[in-house]
């Protein structure tokens, strides 16, 4: 890895060229748990107050029936499923940063991956809301959990619907247990400086956490399993959502394409989310000096990798239906361009192929506002996509007579928007819990605290 | 044991005397109230259905079955052994149980009190009526009863109960066939309209008659219709020729169209009778009027080629027999009786007299002269009127506003309403005496000469409202006038008049009389009363000419009855509002139809509100656009804008009427409908049209409903080219999933073995369900979208979800147009296709559904269980066809009030709030008539016997039902037809259970991506 060894962030030296004791590196992160400023509690509040919006939203669709929702005969799924997909979308990267990267030993993830992980998890409890809530009746929603029961029943096992079950289940439990386990070392770190209720409940989590050797070393190993337990999960658990559409016979549905292309705009979107988030938080904490631009750079360039595999999916999906010479398939591609529902395909392949173009440029890599924005491009870019693939498609199918339109409601905006804040609640609630950037492993890319270097200073 | 009576014994007693003392005669009887079955009445066996016949209420008289479970009404189907109807009800008649169970129906008799009504007692309401009689007669004013469809014994109730009190009776039907009548009269001296063997004929024209929406008997029409059009085992068919402004449900149905300029009808049919007659002296005394007419000036009135009606004379003389229809409702023009007069001409020079139209039947249908109305309009307004009673019609609503019928009835010093619910008239009146719905009451009916139709109650009066048979309180009235009618009950009185008219030939009356309660209608032989069949002289100066219409505009209004509410009597049904119109498939409001090439010039585009201008009135009302109407007109249908008539239909579209004159025309005395001009201004504001037609009536060149040329017939099979996988066809051509042995004698591999398709059972021994709907005979009248409504309890979901795009119907008739130029005389070609669940083969609603809600059944059924479905919409989705409905509100619980769910079919499960729903093809028949096979001795299902609520309802016999692993049942040899095939089957392998026959078309068919 001789390379490697050259490039300056494979050397926390100079990635970090501000932070040289690995005492700060406690005192920095630590401090962002202890002290809220008045930035952390204005998101708070307005998480909150959207947590607020999200459960009046859905209460009232429980109380009404699902049709408080737009969803219509053909379009019977709408914003849920979009916005479903969306999140399982984002839950890939946090995965791909901490379970594929550490296993490539790409050391630029140290800086992010903690967050991101974070993110993965919250995403995921986001995402499996959203089955929840698009069911006509939530009441009966555990009956497509396989359970023994006296109806002799099983679910169907054929449907992707109960892939789907199997999958968001199991994406959660491996990556939440994945982070947890990430951050023993570091709750035990937060434990030592804690006091009162904190300390109790640090004492409990971080499971009796010393830094012995024998721990790192049954750390090490036990992080490097799920690590690769994980890693299969990235590109399984996007293929089976895409499954959900991809098994079906619905034009702009139907095609072998899908589970790459979801795979890819899962990590394409959850990259771009974790720009996104750490941006702020890089500024409300003054980790500056914690996460460079290097990093940034590093992001930007998966971000572009993975936006040429997307455009290159939509191209080819176009290029598809026209060479299949299937009219049906045809007139379906030609409606998404140029049907009602133009606007979306349009920002769809403006934000995810067109906008990305940016990041072929160094300068705007290294442009945090630049990254940001762009960013948030993808992030719209990407609800669009799900929002195309769900709805185009379903609103003309084969049956010309039975063509429709879907509106989304009130009630589905305040839900997708809830959804934001349900999922900032527990994002923010993380920044103040628990080390929000992972000590131990920034620890690892430093320099050692050599006698020399601390007489010098 | 004691020697005390045993409990089993007691029980046997109780249940012997208990069943005499319930018993009853062929009705049900008059029970104070409905108890619970502490002693179960000897008619009613709970679970199962009790069936009687009686006749349906408007004037066509159909022949029903009403269907009564535990004593309520809960579905209405045709009476197969009627003679007019054979079996089929029209959309209005199935939604009459909603009239039925309406929940605006009045609680008692109303009587008003100042602004107000309040509700009184029978005893109250009935003296009060009598001395209001009693006080205008000594004032010296006069009683007037103005009476819808009465029927001929309450017809002649009111007569004698008018004639006691020196009253009148004024007849009025919203919707009349005056002018038929009268031409009638004029040309062969009877007074009554002719009948029609449609179904006879090989060659139709229709002069703007809408014979299956309106007319003498729209049902019987449309069988003919089918009949005639539909190409026959000899491989020929009927043509279809529709000449008028605008095409309706009927003329969507013609082979031709012929756009003929509105009022044109009489100078085309003369023109065309100068043709065919060569020497005109063949019109015997209307020589004279054929000699003034020729193609020439015919193309000119009509605004159309010489060529074309000159050649279609020539194509109308070399067939036989046919049959012309003259204008109908929707074309009463101010000279609407010489146009019907024009017509027979035609007919008669054609040489139809006797083969395809008769004389001699005297059909006593709706007929009823507007200028009697006019006159008691004038009665009424000038104050000589002491006590207007109005029974079986709202004239406030259905008169135009003109009228001044709403100004005139306030002068009549004391008012009354025989409605059973309010209406616009009922809110005039200072006193509601609600009649029975016809389900309740007793009557009678005489479709024509000699059928008496008898009407009886087939339940108790609903128990919500306290409701009197009018009749019963007239007789109740005239005893407190000390009058004595004959007969205390109308029972009574209509038992006695029939003994009358009973004569001994007829055998014995009593046998005769249980008889036609048993049957609904008795045919009596009255050895056809012999009838002028030569024309005669008129007797009345008549202008064949086309009428001046009203000026000030510059399109043509085209006012018609609605094939869903009539002129305005049906409109509080949620069924029917909610029922896609035939034509527009727009739901719950009202749409003005224009052409589209009009609506270009003009800047308007679909779903405008525009201001319609008469010099009568105005309405604000959205555009739809309608490439099946002339450019110079537009058309607008009755039945909309009510104020006062209950929930569902007021404020529901606008009232046509409103730009009408009140005119009647001369001689007939008709109302004239297409009277004016009008002008189409843009309000500027926009709404959206509440369709189901999701993509404007174009197929897109899919294979949905498909064509085939009469002349391609016979040479099909050759040009598909099935060899490469004639193995598969031969499976899927049997109804799919049916291993049937190939030419080497072993069992085909197709299906795979079991597991293959999972739950798929490959059961030899079941039946295998299967339909066939022949295209080439549905006519799109959606009857039995209303008839699956009423057995499948399929809510309704109201205007604004329509809106949002969730009707639930379980049958979608879908309208395509693949031809249809309004500029030009030609070729038209629309398909109808019903749309129902195909019950896939190879299902793709199945494998999705995560808790197999849906699921097959070994025979062959795509079920959906209810209680099982959580809701993921996954199979509506991944289903094709778009059958697949959900219940995203509690739809069955919110939108029906009680006692509207009194109606509910017990059999069919009533759906929740989230769950799937679609087509079971009606499951709870195929049960209900295995068990019976079962109980008898397990004997065989027999093929035709399970009839699925819309096949039994099509009056186009369309739709065949059955078993398709029976190779000699009745849907087996229909599919066996060249012309059957399966949508979408040939992309998606679907392998549906519903096979579908090629419409016949005379003209070639474009063959893209419809073979």
């Amino acid at each position: 890895m001789s390379s490697a060894t050259k490039d300056p962030i494979a050397r926390g030296a100079l990635t970090h060229p501000d932070v040289t004791r690995l005492d700060d590196v406690n005192r920095d992160v630590l401090k962002m748990m202890s002290a809220p400023g008045k930035g952390w509690w204005a998101l708070f509040g307005l998480a909150t107050a959207g947590l607020g919006i999200f459960f009046t939203s859905w209460g009232w669709q429980l109380y009404r029936g699902i049709g408080a929702s737009g969803l219509n005969a053909p379009v019977g799924w709408g914003v849920y499923i979009t916005t479903f997909v969306f999140w399982v979308g984002i839950a890939h990267s946090g995965t791909l940063i901490s379970a594929i990267l550490f296993l490539f030993r790409a050391p630029w993830r140290q800086a992010i991956y903690r967050a991101a992980e974070a993110m993965t998890v919250f995403a995921v409890m986001t995402a499996g809301l959203f089955p929840l809530i698009h069911v006509g009746r939530l009441w009966h929603a555990y009956w497509l959990i396989p359970y023994p029961n006296s109806r002799f029943l099983w679910p169907n096992f054929k449907s992707p619907l109960v892939w789907d079950v199997f999958a968001i289940t199991t994406y959660f439990t491996v990556s939440a247990t994945f982070f947890y386990l990430g951050t023993i070392p570091d709750i035990a770190a937060a434990r030592d400086r804690a006091t009162g209720l904190r300390k109790k409940l640090y004492q409990v989590i971080s499971l009796g956490w010393r830094g012995s050797d024998q721990q790192w070393h049954h750390f090490g190993k036990a992080y490097i399993f799920l690590a690769a337990l994980a890693t299969p999960l990235v590109l399984s658990v996007h293929s089976v959502v895409s499954w959900d559409f991809a098994v079906s016979i619905v034009p702009g549905w139907h095609t072998t394409i899908f589970a790459p292309y979801f795979v890819a705009g899962a990590i394409y979107s959850g990259v771009a989310m974790v720009i996104t988030l750490i941006v702020p938080i890089r500024k409300i904490f003054h980790l500056e000096a914690y996460v460079t631009t290097k990093h940034f750079d590093a992001m930007a360039k998966l971000c572009l990798l993975t936006s040429m595999i997307v455009g290159y999916a939509y191209m080819s999906e176009f290029f598809m239906a026209w060479y299949s010479g299937e009219e049906i398939e045809r007139t379906a591609f030609w409606n998404r361009l140029f049907g009602t529902y133009w606007w979306a395909t349009w920002i769809m392949l403006t934000c995810n192929m067109f906008v990305p173009i940016m990041l072929w440029f160094k300068r705007v890599r290294y442009s945090i506002p630049a990254l940001f924005v762009i960013s948030i491009f993808v992030n719209i870019g990407m609800w669009f996509e799900r929002y195309v693939i769900v709805v185009t498609s379903l609103h003309h199918e084969y049956e010309p007579f039975a063509w429709g339109i879907y509106r989304p409601s009130l009630t589905e905006m305040g839900i997708l928007v809830g959804s934001f804040a349900w999922f900032s609640f527990w994002f923010l609630l993380f920044t103040r819990l628990l080390p929000p950037i992972a000590i131990q492993e920034l620890k690892e890319v430093l320099p050692p605290p050599m006698r020399k270097q601390k007489e010098a200073h | 044991m004691t020697d005390g009576i045993k409990r089993r014994d007691f029980l046997k007693v109780l249940g012997v005397s208990g069943a005499g003392a319930t018993m009853t005669g062929c009705g049900p009887g008059e029970v104070e109230k409905l108890l619970p079955y502490v002693v179960q009445p000897e008619e009613i066996t709970p679970g199962v259905a009790t069936w009687y016949a009686t006749t349906c209420g408007c004037p066509s008289g159909c022949g029903i079955w009403v269907r009564t479970r535990e004593g309520r009404a809960v579905k209405i189907e045709g009476n197969p052994d009627h003679p007019i109807s054979q079996g089929a009800v029209c959309l209005q008649g199935h939604a009459s149980l909603q009239h039925l169970y309406n929940p605006d129906r009045f609680a008692g008799p109303m009587i008003r009190e100042g602004d107000v009504f309040r509700q009184g007692t029978w005893d109250e309401a009935e003296r009060l009526l009598a001395a209001r009689i009693n006080q205008s007669t000594t004032a010296g004013h006069s009683v007037m009863f103005v009476g819808g469809h009465l029927g001929p014994t309450m017809t002649r109730l009111v007569d004698q109960f008018v004639d006691s009190v020196d009253g009148s009776r004024v007849e009025y039907h919203a919707v009349s066939n005056a002018p038929l009548r009268e031409a009638t009269r004029i040309a062969y001296g009877t007074n009554e309209v002719p009948t029609y063997d449609i179904g006879a004929s090989d060659f139709l024209l229709s002069f703007g008659n809408d014979f299956i929406e309106t007319g003498s008997s729209p049902v019987a029409h449309n069988k003919g219709l089918a009949q005639m059009s539909s190409v026959d085992a000899a491989g020929s068919k009927g043509r279809f020729v529709y000449l008028g402004p605008r095409l309706s449900t009927t003329g969507l149905n013609a082979d031709e169209w012929i756009p003929i300029r509105p009022g044109s009808e009489a100078a085309v049919a003369l023109g065309m009778a100068s043709v065919i007659a060569g020497d005109a002296s063949a019109a015997g005394p209307y020589t004279d009027v054929l000699r003034a007419y020729s193609p020439a000036t015919a193309a000119q009135a009509a605004g159309v080629s010489e060529d074309s009606i000159r050649d279609l004379a020539e194509r109308f003389a070399s067939q036989s027999p046919t049959l012309a229809l003259g204008p109908g409702m929707g074309s009463h023009h101010r000279n609407a009786t010489a146009a019907n007069l024009a017509v027979m001409i035609l007919n008669d020079v054609a040489g139809n007299v006797g083969r395809t139209v008769h004389y001699d039947a005297n059909v006593t249908a709706a007929a009823a002269a507007y200028a009697d109305m006019e006159s008691a309009v004038s009665d009424l307004a000038a104050g000589q009127v002491g006590v207007a009673m109005v029974h079986g019609a709202n004239p406030a609503y259905s008169m135009p506003e003109a009228s001044g019928f709403v100004d005139a009835f306030a002068h009549a010093a004391f008012r009354v309403s025989f409605a059973s619910a309010m209406d616009e008239t009922s809110a005039l009146a200072d006193l509601i005496l609600p009649d029975r719905h016809f389900l309740e009451a007793w009557g009678d009916s005489m479709p024509r000469q000699g059928v008496m139709a008898l009407q009886q109650p087939v339940m108790q009066a609903v128990t919500h409202f306290d409701s009197k048979q009018a009749g019963d309180v007239l007789l109740a009235v005239s005893t407190h006038l000390g009058k004595d009618l004959g007969g205390t009950t109308f029972y009574e009185f209509m038992r006695d008049s029939h003994r009358e008219m009973h004569d001994s030939s007829m055998g014995d009356f009593e046998e005769s009389w249980r008889q036609a309660l048993r049957e609904g209608a008795v045919e009596h032989d009255t050895g056809a009363t012999a009838t002028a069949t030569q024309l005669q002289a008129p007797d009345v100066a008549l202008s064949f000419d086309t009428p001046a219409l009203d000026e000030g505009g510059d399109l043509t209004l085209l006012v018609h009855p609605s094939p869903r509410f009539g002129a305005g009597e049906f409109s509080n049904s949620p069924w029917l509002q909610e029922l896609p119109d035939p034509v527009s498939k727009i739901t719950w409001h009202s749409w003005l139809e224009m052409n589209g090439h009009t609506a270009e010039q003009r800047g308007i585009r679909e779903g405008d509100i525009v201001t319609v201008t008469s010099p009568h009135g105005s309405v604000d009302v959205p555009v739809w656009i309608y490439p099946g109407i002339r450019e110079d007109a537009v058309a607008l249908a009755m039945g909309g804008g009510h104020t006062n008539m209950g929930r569902w239909a007021d404020g529901s579209g606008v009232n046509a009427l409103a730009l009408l004159p009140s005119e009647s025309e001369q001689p007939s005395g008709a109302m004239v409908t297409l009277a004016t001009t009008v002008t189409v201004t843009s309000t500027g504001e926009r709404r959206r049209i509440a369709t189901v037609d999701g993509s404007k009536g174009d197929q897109h060149d899919r294979p949905i409903a498909p064509a085939v040329a009469l002349a391609d017939l016979g040479h099909a099979e050759e040009s598909e080219g099935e060899e490469d996988h004639g193995e598969l066809k031969e499976l899927q051509g049997v109804g799919g999933f049916v291993p049937v042995p190939a030419e080497g004698g072993a069992a085909t591999a197709f299906p795979l073995e079991g597991a293959q398709h999972g739950a798929y059972v490959d059961a030899h021994e079941l039946p295998r369900w299967a339909m066939a709907i022949d295209l080439d005979k549905c006519t799109g009248c959606s009857a039995c979208v209303t008839a699956c409504q009423a057995e499948n309890n399929v809510p309704w979901v109201g205007e604004d979800q329509i809106l949002m795009g969730r009707d639930m119907n379980w049958v979608r008739i879908e309208r395509y147009y693949e031809h249809i130029d309004a500029t030009q005389a030609g070729d038209l070609d629309v398909r109808m296709l019903p749309m129902i669940c195909q019950h896939c083969g190879n299902a793709p609603c199945e494998p999705v559904c995560p808790v197999f809600a849906t699921y097959h059944t070994p025979e062959g059924v795509n079920a959906q269980i209810y209680n099982r479905c959580v809701g993921t919409r996954y199979c509506a989705n991944n289903c094709p066809y778009k059958v697949r409905v959900f219940n995203w509100y509690r739809y069955t619980e919110e939108n029906v009030p009680e006692p509207m769910n009194w109606q509910w079919n017990p059999d069919v499960t009533v759906r929740t709030n989230g769950i799937m729903e679609k087509c079971s093809f009606c499951m709870q028949r195929i049960r209900e008539v295995e068990n019976r096979a079962a109980l008898e001795e397990g004997r065989a299902i027999n093929d035709g016997e399970i009839v699925p609520a819309c096949e039994q309802s099509c009056p186009a016999e369309a739709i065949v039902f059955g078993n398709i692993r029976d190779e000699n049942s009745r849907v087996s040899q229909v599919v066996s037809s060249e012309r059957t095939y399966r949508v979408l089957d040939e992309i998606l392998n679907t392998q549906p259970a519903v096979h579908y026959l090629r419409k016949v078309t005379f003209h070639e068919v474009a063959t893209g991506g419809h073979e």
